[in-house]
């Protein structure tokens, strides 16, 4: 670093990642340290690159669908579902109503297992162990469900153009309602173990201050964006999918905390279960597949296809051009939004509150890297 | 000793310092594998999953199979490491935590010596292990060891002081610092914790602290410091470490049981002099096993309240005890 | 600015080419046609329009490297997609300290395209190797580059039918 010379001697570097326990993947974090407070904290991506955009341009479309499933690991049917989104909506095809509803359904299903991983990481970061053990066990039992249906437990390539690969079936319906009641009866034992204890709290109370306007300047999505009092959402604000169809709630938070943004997921956790509940008791009959061409060819223009992943904003830019091959495919994920203002919201912050911070932005590397 | 050892070839008094060692040495290790067992047991069952199963019944030989894998190892010393004492460290950390054993008496009969000063005498051997961390933390020649091992040393010298106010407190009503004095004090149930329970907390807390062990365990903060002082390590160097910490929990809680938990005092058992050591093995076992649960259950604390918890609450607290024990015992 | 009248209004009042599109066909709701010169008065009016950058992107075509700014509103929809040619010497004036979040995304298109952005604080590789700093891996080779109206709907006749993109009758 060049900038040591001249801010003193008693700067000192030190390299965090890419393998450190609280990077969660490949995350470089250059951190200019004086003592234990960081001085200026430098994020180095690309430990993970794969060019994902590069690959959709060499490839015919259908091809790309497992890639979809490899940029977040955690919300593959989000990344499945924006996709679909996108090649439907520049293609001009309509899934079926049913397709629709299991999308929404395995998509929530797909960001309670994303929040129940990050609550347990979250408070592994800040040293208790034993939460992410009873969170893995509920999660664990939505990647059982989903395994049935979609035959895999984390990459998952289940949804196509026009539809899904297969149908849901009544063991799935029962299966996810039992789930529900199970989940609902976990959450006052997260209340007392996690956000109730003492030391916890003043953990990651007033740590990071997300502002709105912060937010702005570095386009900040998600849930820590409704932690500052924005309910923006893009299932609210942009409706895709059959989601206008479904009474939830956006919860919001003021504080701007890394507190707010923990009561924030931990509420959505709630706001999910409702979506789904209310999607399987509106489940209209009718096919999972829309008919589609066999050899679809992706007209000349472009599309958009915003999604609202766990982590925020996700969208699908695509360019056609009549072939059956994407001119230009850009992702704009949201983790790479959000950890970008890392530098400016960590500095002066004791090393402890870094990995905080770090914890609630709730990272995956691979999809900043893509 | 040397008039001793020209009487007789093997003097009562050398065979007993000998067989003092050894029960030691046995207790230090047997302890390591009791709670290193434990602890992976016990952390299963808190998070509902079964813990080590595999190696004999219920997984009771897993800590032998990992021993014979950590001498295998390879101590690895990294290139710029001040080599000496990087191999020194964990001798350094390991060495003394077995010098106590030698003063803390288990039963009226088990004690390998009765100091005067024992209490004072197991207070200066432990305070070594913050040179031990903080050499190792240097000689690794790593930022994270480094700043583990400047965590160590502030902390343990912080909570050092609240450990010997509530120390004072007991030795007022006392009067010796003889180990064995102690506890002979608060025969029949008059254990100290009944007359002062806010010197024990006090005593308890800073013991967490003084161990290193969570919510206080900010020396080898895995999340944010990889594993602290201890980074580098591999092998024996480790694993050396891993005994010490034990050793030292035992000790902390050894010191608690008889400072306020009556030492060996319980009901009465068939040849008492000795077996009322179970007694004693009992209330520190249940102390430890209350260490496990607390390290745990909650996160861990940030440094600045790690601090300011001992400077502004125990410190205080602590020294209005004190007081208020010195007025109390002079009435 | 509070809904997206205000936004067209007060975009032509600065001489930007607006277009209305239609958001269930394209997935947002302004295209924006920009000169490079106009590039950071447009951002400022969005920063002061409490707008928030959503990506930046690339495209390469025959006529040249196209860079394509999209920003959304937390407060009312209107997401929009402004394009910009790049100027002769394949560079563009940063927009990295209206939007800090520019910043890395700027750096990314670097990576991609090559564009050089003019004034960028730090303009180092973010994605990929600081040795691979020659390859462009987005640009494309001269016989697969197309020009703009390549790549533009066609909208079959001025009445406004739906574009017949897919029969979607015939599988």
């Amino acid at each position: 670093m060049t900038t040591m010379a001249e801010k003193g001697e008693h700067r000192y570097v030190l390299n965090m990642g890419p393998q450190h326990p609280s990077t969660h993947g490949v995350l470089r974090v250059i951190l200019e340290m004086e003592g234990e407070y960081v001085m200026d904290p430098q994020p180095v991506l690309g430990y993970g690159h794969r060019m994902h955009e590069k690959m959709a341009e060499c490839r015919s479309w259908p091809n790309f669908l497992p890639n979809a499933a490899r940029m977040d690991y955690l919300a593959a049917l989000i990344y499945n579902h924006g996709y679909v989104g996108v090649v439907e909506r520049l293609a001009a095809i309509e899934a079926t109503p049913r397709a629709e509803y299991i999308r929404v359904i395995t998509s929530e299903l797909n960001r309670l297992q994303s929040h129940l991983l990050w609550l347990g990481v979250l408070v592994l970061d800040l040293g208790a162990f034993t939460p992410i053990m009873y969170t893995f066990e509920d999660r664990e039992k939505i990647l059982d469900i989903l395994e049935d249906v979609t035959g895999s437990r984390l990459t998952y390539c289940y949804m196509r153009v026009g539809g899904v690969v297969r149908d849901i079936d009544d063991k799935f319906i029962e299966r996810t309602r039992e789930y529900i009641k199970w989940q609902r009866s976990r959450m006052p034992m997260y209340d007392k173990l996690v956000t109730g204890n003492i030391i916890f709290r003043k953990r990651i109370e007033e740590i990071g201050e997300f502002t709105p306007d912060m937010a702005r300047r570095y386009g900040l999505t998600g849930p820590v964006l409704r932690g500052t009092g924005i309910p923006y959402d893009i299932r609210r604000a942009e409706p895709y999918s059959v989601y206008p169809e479904f009474d939830f709630d956006i919860p919001t938070e003021t504080t701007g905390d890394c507190m707010a943004s923990y009561l924030v997921r931990v509420r959505e956790i709630e706001q999910s279960l409702r979506i789904i509940e209310q999607a399987l008791d509106k489940l209209p009959d009718g096919p999972f597949m829309a008919k589609v061409p066999k050899k679809l060819k992706l007209p000349a223009g472009d599309a958009c296809y915003a999604v609202e992943s766990p982590r925020g904003e996700l969208v699908y830019h695509l360019t056609g051009d009549g072939s059956d091959t994407p001119y230009r495919m850009k992702i704009r994920v949201p983790s790479f939004s959000n950890l970008s203002l890392l530098p400016e919201l960590c500095s002066g912050m004791l090393l402890s509150d870094l990995c905080a911070c770090m914890g609630s932005l709730d990272l995956v590397i691979p999809e900043i890297d893509r | 000793m040397s008039d001793v050892m020209n009487t007789s070839l093997f003097p009562p008094e050398l065979l007993r310092i000998l067989f003092t060692l050894v029960c030691a040495i046995v207790i230090v290790f047997g302890n390591a594998v009791v709670m290193g067992y434990l602890e992976r047991k016990l952390a299963g069952r808190f998070q509902r999953r079964p813990g080590p199963m595999e190696v004999g019944w219920h997984g009771i030989l897993q800590l032998a199979v990992d021993g014979v894998k950590l001498v295998g190892k390879q101590l690895i010393v990294p290139k710029q490491a001040d080599k000496v004492l990087y191999r020194l460290a964990p001798i350094i950390s390991f060495a003394p935590a077995i010098m106590p054993l030698v003063v803390i008496p288990f039963s009226p009969k088990l004690q390998g010596r009765d100091f005067d000063v024992g209490l004072l005498f197991i207070l200066a051997v432990v305070a070594i292990n913050v040179l031990a961390i903080l050499v190792a933390g240097w000689s690794s020649n790593n930022k994270y060891s480094l700043l583990g091992a400047m965590r160590s040393v502030a902390q343990n010298v912080a909570y050092e002081i609240p450990m010997l106010l509530t120390l004072l407190s007991v030795i007022l009503v006392t009067g010796t610092f003889s180990l064995r004095g102690i506890v002979e004090a608060q025969s029949g149930g008059a254990w100290f914790i009944f007359f002062m329970p806010v010197a024990f907390l006090i005593f308890f807390a800073a013991t967490l602290a003084e161990t290193n062990r969570a919510p206080f365990d900010l020396p080898e903060a895995e999340s944010e410091l990889t594993a602290g002082f201890m980074t580098e390590f591999s092998g024996m160097g480790f694993s050396l470490f891993f005994m010490a910490e034990y050793t030292y929990m035992f000790i902390a809680c050894s010191l608690t049981v008889i400072l306020f938990l009556g030492g060996w005092s319980g009901p009465p058992l068939p040849y008492g002099e000795y077996t009322s050591a179970l007694w004693f093995f009992a209330k520190v076992y249940a102390l430890l096993l209350t260490m496990i649960w607390i390290r745990w259950t909650f996160p861990r604390v940030r440094f600045d309240q790690l601090l300011n918890f001992c400077w502004k609450y125990l410190v205080p607290f602590s020294l209005v005890h004190l007081l208020v024990t010195a007025v109390v015992v002079k009435l | 600015m509070e809904s997206k009248d205000s936004v067209i209004a007060a975009l032509k009042k600065v001489s930007v080419k607006v277009q209305e599109v239609d958001f269930r066909q394209r997935g947002y709701d302004l295209e924006i046609m920009l000169e490079s010169g106009q590039l950071r008065a447009f951002a400022e009016l969005l920063r002061t329009g409490n707008f928030y950058l959503s990506f930046i992107s690339g495209l390469h075509l025959s006529t040249g490297i196209e860079v394509s700014y999209q920003f959304a509103n937390y407060s009312f929809p209107c997401r929009l997609l402004a394009h910009v040619a790049v100027d002769a010497d394949n560079s563009l004036p940063t927009i990295a300290d209206i939007f800090q979040g520019a910043n890395w995304h700027e750096r990314e298109t670097k990576d991609f395209y090559g564009v050089i952005f003019r004034d960028h604080p730090n303009l180092k590789p973010l994605l990929l190797a600081e040795d691979m700093e020659d390859l462009k891996p987005l640009l494309k080779k001269a016989h697969s580059l197309k020009d703009r109206d390549a790549l533009t709907r066609v909208v079959k006749n001025a009445e406004g039918n739906p574009p017949p993109a897919v029969k979607k009758e015939d599988a």
